[in-house]
């Protein structure tokens, strides 16, 4: 039995443990324990805590994590939007512009200072982009899962002759709980989400909690009010017959987003209808109805 | 593409072998893969820290989205699972942040928090059945927040090079701080 001082640590068992060690002093740490009961009896507690912990830890969290499809659809969806916006890549721009400032040696002078702006405009427009992903889009589309969209059945006529005020009902304060609490948000307060229905009353949406989801109002580039105006041009399109109300409750179900480019004829959210940016939607105030209303539109123009 | 060893490193190459500018629809495939591998372990480490489910998701949507921008921006390939979970820890601090100032804002009583409390801070209570394991995360939750940290990451796999990234704490830190923590889940279970 080797005597105590020459005992292997906790630290190094451990690190044993772990694989942490360099290759020699594994070789002396295993020699040892094979020699040594007392820390072979330490080692085996040691990895016994390890995988108690280890099991503790999934078993905790594993029964709460959500199926993973959903958000592998939305990331999916996330993905190709960002892949389309950044295809004309910053990067490709810049090498190109490096290039030309070789061949065009005799007017470094020139260059340099065209350089030193244009790196600011690199810049900037990095920042845009930076500024473009860090508001993507999070919760701007509902989770398909919870969120597939219901709708009653209904004669175009009926949809077309529906008063204003039943287009724009709001919901009703438990329906908001229960949306709330089925997407597992906290603390949410009145100006933070719109509970929006996914396909409009306006074009036979119920108030199905499987038609609701919270929509933030905040920061958004395909904002609840970029939504609205799809819903008001869809319902337009149905009522003037140029649209069947079936494809246009599919389409603002399946992808709004999509649903919003292909009918606006644009890449972007149409600047009336953006709020991008704009402090005033955390206020309750600027809220009329479930519909957003910018006070001045051209204040935060889209890049 | 060719996603190497235990930390994720993409190694994208060109027929010569030499690497080559990434395009949107590589970067798409190797965030989507990165994403299968490792949602699951970045959603546990992010309840961890006390977030409710939907915040967890959101928090992960966002590393990933993170991601994207990091490799679009020919930012470095390697250790990328370091990277990730260091993301998620940031990020998860932050979420965790915004629901405390909006608690004090909000005031106990107020909106919907106390009606549907988030069950993440002590899920274990109604999860688990087994009174050893319930000793072992009540032990836990009286370590250092750092301690636990240490302790949650090796537990999903992080070598401790990439705890020691990802927490922003020395090497030798890290190596102090899993072989206290071990100790006193030992201690715990009365071995």
């Amino acid at each position: 039995m080797a005597s105590k001082d020459i005992h292997i640590s906790d630290q190094e068992l451990l690190l044993a443990a772990d694989g942490e060690l360099p290759t020699r002093r594994t070789t002396q740490v295993r020699t040892h324990l094979a020699n040594c009961w007392d820390c072979r009896v330490r080692m085996a507690e040691t990895e016994a805590a390890i995988i108690d912990f280890a099991r503790a830890h999934r078993r905790t969290f594993d029964s709460q994590l959500p199926p993973v499809a959903s958000p592998r659809a939305l990331l999916r969806a996330q993905l190709a939007e960002l892949a389309s916006k950044t295809g004309v890549g910053s990067r490709s721009w810049f090498t190109h512009f490096n290039s030309t400032t070789g061949i065009a040696a005799i007017c470094a002078v020139i260059i340099i200072a065209t350089l030193a702006g244009t790196l600011v405009l690199h810049h900037s427009y990095l920042r845009a982009m930076d500024s473009n992903f860090a508001s993507i889009e999070r919760g701007a589309v509902p989770d398909p899962g919870l969120t597939p969209g219901a709708t009653r059945t209904v004669m175009v006529d009926e949809v077309c002759s529906m008063p204003h005020e039943e287009v724009v009902r709001e919901v009703s304060p438990s329906m908001r709980q229960k949306v709330f609490q089925e997407y597992g948000i906290l603390n949410a307060r009145a100006g933070d989400y719109e509970i929006d229905y996914l396909i409009a009353p306006g074009l036979g949406g119920t108030d199905d909690i499987q038609n609701l989801w919270p929509q933030p109002y905040r920061s958004y580039t395909w904002s609840a009010s970029v939504k609205d105006a799809l819903e008001e041009h869809l319902h337009q399109l149905v009522c003037t017959r140029e649209l069947d109300l079936s494809t246009a409750q599919h389409e603002i179900a399946t992808n709004w987003i999509a649903a919003y480019k292909k009918y606006f004829h644009t890449d972007k959210p149409l600047s009336q209808y953006s709020c991008f940016g704009s402090t005033d939607l955390f206020e309750p105030s600027a809220f009329h109805g479930n519909r957003v209303e910018c006070s001045n539109p051209n204040e935060f123009p889209l890049t | 593409m060719v996603l190497n060893g235990s930390t994720a490193e993409l190694v994208f190459s060109t027929a010569d072998g030499s690497a080559h500018l990434l395009q949107p629809s590589e970067i798409e495939n190797a965030v989507l893969t990165l994403f299968e591998q490792y949602r699951d372990p970045i959603l546990r480490y992010t309840l961890s820290f006390g977030i409710s489910v939907h915040d967890a998701e959101e928090v992960t949507q966002e590393v990933f989205l993170s991601l994207f921008r990091h490799l679009q921006l020919g930012r470095s390939r390697k250790n990328l699972r370091g990277w990730i979970f260091r993301v998620a820890h940031n990020l998860a601090l932050k979420q965790r942040y915004a629901n405390q100032k909006l608690c004090d804002t909000i005031g106990p009583g107020d909106g919907i928090a106390e009606q549907h409390r988030d069950p993440a801070p002590n899920p274990e209570e109604h999860l688990s059945s087994s009174q050893r394991r319930q000793r072992l995360l009540a032990v836990l939750r009286a370590l250092p927040e750092t301690d636990q940290s240490c302790l949650r990451l090796r537990a999903e796999g992080l070598r401790y090079r990439e705890i020691a990234t990802v927490l922003g704490i020395s090497l030798g830190s890290v190596s102090t701080s899993l072989t206290r923590s071990i100790a006193r889940l030992i201690c715990a279970d009365g071995r």
